[in-house]
């Protein structure tokens, strides 16, 4: 049956009026991509926002603890006074050696000026990850680029470095040849120009970066026997999972029975409704003090922080039967026990399994809660720890994976209720893609007339 | 043809009808009401809903109540059913006491209360199921009586997927499948358009004839408790009680075309004495509400 389009149709702002198939479709898929193009768009357009440099080349200055490593943030406006001080004292170094009284360092210091070449070297793959401090490589780099054998691709280096290349090479190869530590000069180098690339602050990774360290973080085994990121997704889902089932399985029969009999209501009810309003996270100290600092204690913080909610809007949907259903059972013959199992239960059904969807999206948030007290573990864990090294590139996937998993699940259990619950008005109603009508068409769960 | 304007008295009973009425006073009493009265506390103070109601009702009896909106018939048949408690006074199916509702008091609501999650046969074989008949025997039962208010082939489907006179059939059915002893209904057909209405009426007539229950029916359209009813009970409001128990003089079998001859209108008339007080019929004295004229005085 298709309907004639009507002008009404034609709005977009029509209050309680359903848009064209197409048009909302457009608008979910807005709802995705609009945040996200926000964020690819303030993190690759340069103008838009990015407040700081990130270091690329860097080097120490002299008598300044402050230490920027290649890969720090600094500021627009800091960065031109960083790079004036370091010019300034290549500058000094450089007028001794034309008044022939050359400046002169020690050779620990001379080998540090030298590996600051080294994130190039990495950057441009030269170099591996953990040879940074690999002096020999180093030399070579040094060497290699001066003679112009490499040519640095993913850095451009400014001229003004690759004088100081060349420069820095003539004194260095002067006092060895091939590589020696025990030759190096002790006649003081030039350091390095500090160079960068125009960035956002470090808490807002763009999105390339969160990829790239999301599918490091997930396919590499750390060393030191920290669990893989899959272990710890699996032992946060383990938490959640036994926190709210043990929240379901006693939460449920008492609401039922509390919003089925005033006995039960008035014996529990005022009680559940005090606890709830005492947070749950201030229990945690006792939970570890005495159950231990393993998993117990998290499964028990997801089980309080949702089981008195659930009991109190479970028992709430209980009340909201019709209670015309149960006196038309009871004039049908039906006692107490047949009353609670075949009117209440089946009645409620479809509106209890609504509220545990929206009760299990508040168990993430106590996740999160449990998996800080006691061990740190689980996604939490590594949000926690990467948080504090401020590795937000590292941050993100995680949350995201969060966010995703409660998504589907949600999504999922929704889908389900046209299995569950065909007869319900909303399922009825509600418009069937074609896999939710071959679920439907292979349970013989429903007949359509119309 | 108009009817005559000289109707015969409502009492007035032919030799047939007043001979069947006999037989019935001679059967066995299915439901007799003692003394029933039932009070509602509320914050204007109490209302007495229903004041020393006294009545009984022989087996296979038809019997309706009317009375004007608010005079307790709800409350009245809901106490009868069990599912609310007089205040004082006792009711006694077959010389029992009852308290409480039970299987053997079947009773149709206004508002269909269908289970929603059981399909339609599902929901018949209910109380068939209660009652501890096997499932199989239970399922043949249910889709006999589906099969007599004609929905055999929807059976299958779920209570919404019907019309309202679909689902008043399926819980007339319901009810009926589990053979009470005396049946209630509240108003079941007062949501339904005239057209079903009274095909549901048939229905409902047919069904009676041919199953051994005694009805207990409620509404408030006077033809069609005469139509369908042996006798009346009309009710008054403040306090409710009986203002009288009327013995319909149309004979049976019943058919539409009954509802323009004398007795029937006789009838109608004494009841529409009965549930509307005349000084309201008088008083046509309408404010005069802003009224644009047309211009050609027709009124
Ligand atoms: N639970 C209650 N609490 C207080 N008063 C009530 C309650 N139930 C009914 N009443 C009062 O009792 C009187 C009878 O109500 P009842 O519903 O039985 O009338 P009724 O004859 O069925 O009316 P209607 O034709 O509108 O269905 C009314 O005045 C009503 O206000
Ligand atoms: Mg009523």
């Amino acid at each position: 049956m298709s309907e004639v389009k009507s002008k009404s149709r034609e709005h977009w702002f029509g209050i309680r009026k359903d848009l064209a198939p197409g048009r909302r479709t457009l608008l979910t898929v807005c709802s995705f991509g609009i945040p996200l193009l926000v964020w690819v768009t303030v993190s690759y357009v340069p103008f838009i926002w990015h407040p700081d440099i990130k270091l690329e080349i860097s080097a120490d200055r002299d008598g300044v603890t402050t230490v920027f490593t290649a890969g720090d943030r600094v500021s627009k406006e800091f960065f031109p006074t960083f790079v004036e001080a370091v010019r300034q004292e290549n500058r000094k170094v450089l007028d001794a050696r034309v008044k022939n009284n050359p400046h002169f360092v020690s050779r620990r210091e001379n080998i540090k000026r030298l590996r600051h070449l080294a994130p190039l070297g990495v950057a441009n793959g030269w170099l591996k990850n953990n040879e940074r401090q690999n002096d020999e490589k180093i030399f070579n780099l040094w060497k290699q680029l001066a003679e112009g054998e490499l040519a640095s691709r993913a850095i451009s280096l400014s001229q003004e470095n690759l004088e100081i290349i060349e420069e820095n090479w003539i004194l260095l190869s002067k006092a060895s040849p091939t590589f020696n530590l025990k030759l190096y000069p002790t006649e003081a180098l030039l350091k390095l120009i500090p160079q960068g690339i125009s960035s956002n602050p470090v808490y807002l990774p763009a999105p390339h970066e969160v990829i790239n360290a999301g599918w490091l973080d997930f396919n590499t085994v750390p060393e030191n026997g920290m669990p893989t990121m899959w272990e710890r997704y699996r032992h946060s889902l383990n938490i959640i999972f036994w926190g709210f089932a043990y929240s379901c399985l006693l939460g449920i029969p008492l609401a039922i029975l509390c919003g089925s009999f005033d006995f039960f209501s008035k014996l529990h009810e005022p009680f559940v409704d005090f606890f709830r309003y005492m947070p749950a996270p201030t229990f945690s100290v006792l939970f570890v003090a005495f159950l231990g600092t393993a998993d117990a204690p998290k499964i028990m913080l997801v089980f309080v922080g949702t089981f008195f909610q659930l009991v109190l809007v479970i028992a709430n949907t209980t009340r909201l039967l019709e209670n015309s259903l149960i006196e038309a059972a009871q004039t049908l013959g039906a006692k107490r026990r047949q009353l609670l199992g075949r009117i209440i239960l089946p009645g409620i059904l479809p509106n209890l399994y609504n509220d545990l969807r929206i009760l299990l999206g508040w168990a993430w948030t106590w996740l999160v809660i449990a998996e800080l007290i006691g061990e740190k573990t689980g996604l939490t864990g590594f949000i926690d720890t990467q948080g504090t090294r401020y590795n937000f590139d590292r941050v993100f996937p995680v949350i995201i994976l969060i966010g995703l998993t409660g998504f589907f699940t949600d999504r999922l259990l929704n889908w389900l209720r046209y299995l569950f619950f065909p007869w319900t008005e909303e399922v009825r109603q509600a418009p069937k893609g074609l896999l939710t009508r071959l679920l439907l068409s292979s349970t013989d769960r429903t007949t359509y007339f119309k | 043809m108009p009817p005559s304007l000289e109707l015969p008295s409502y009492l007035s009973q032919s030799p047939e009808v007043s001979e069947r009425f006999e037989k019935l006073r001679n059967r066995p009493v299915k439901l007799k009401v003692e003394n029933l009265s039932k009070k509602f506390d509320t914050p204007n103070g109490e209302i007495s809903a229903l004041n020393k109601i006294n009545f009984q009702i022989f087996r296979r009896e038809f019997i309706s109540v009317i009375g004007p909106s608010g005079c307790g018939k709800t409350t009245l048949i809901r106490i009868l059913a069990g599912l609310d408690f007089p205040t004082s006074g006792n009711v006694f199916l077959e010389g029992r006491k009852m308290e409480g509702p039970g299987a053997e008091r079947g009773m149709v609501f206004q508002d269909y209360t269908l289970f929603p999650w059981l399909s339609v046969k599902k929901n018949v074989m209910f109380g068939l199921e209660i009652k501890g008949l096997g499932k199989l025997k239970a399922e043949a039962e249910a889709m006999e009586w589906l099969d007599i208010v004609g929905l055999g082939k929807f059976a299958d489907a779920y209570p919404e997927q019907l019309s309202g006179g679909m689902k008043q059939r399926v819980a007339i059915a319901r009810s009926l499948a589990n053979r009470p002893e005396i049946l209630f209904l509240d108003e079941p057909f007062g949501a339904l358009d005239a057209q079903t209405r009274s095909s549901m009426q048939a229905y409902l007539l047919k069904i009676w004839q041919n199953v051994d229950v005694t009805v207990f029916f409620v509404t408030h359209d006077l033809d069609e408790a005469i139509y369908l009813s042996d006798r009346i009970l009309v009710l008054r409001a403040n306090p409710g009680e009986i203002d009288e128990l009327i013995e319909v003089p149309v004979p049976r079998p019943r058919a539409p075309g009954q509802f323009l001859t004398p007795e029937f209108l006789a009838t109608k008339k004494r009841l529409e004495e009965l549930i509307r007080p005349p000084e309201l019929a008088q008083n046509d004295e309408f404010p005069m509400v802003r009224l644009t004229e047309v211009g050609d005085e027709v009124e």
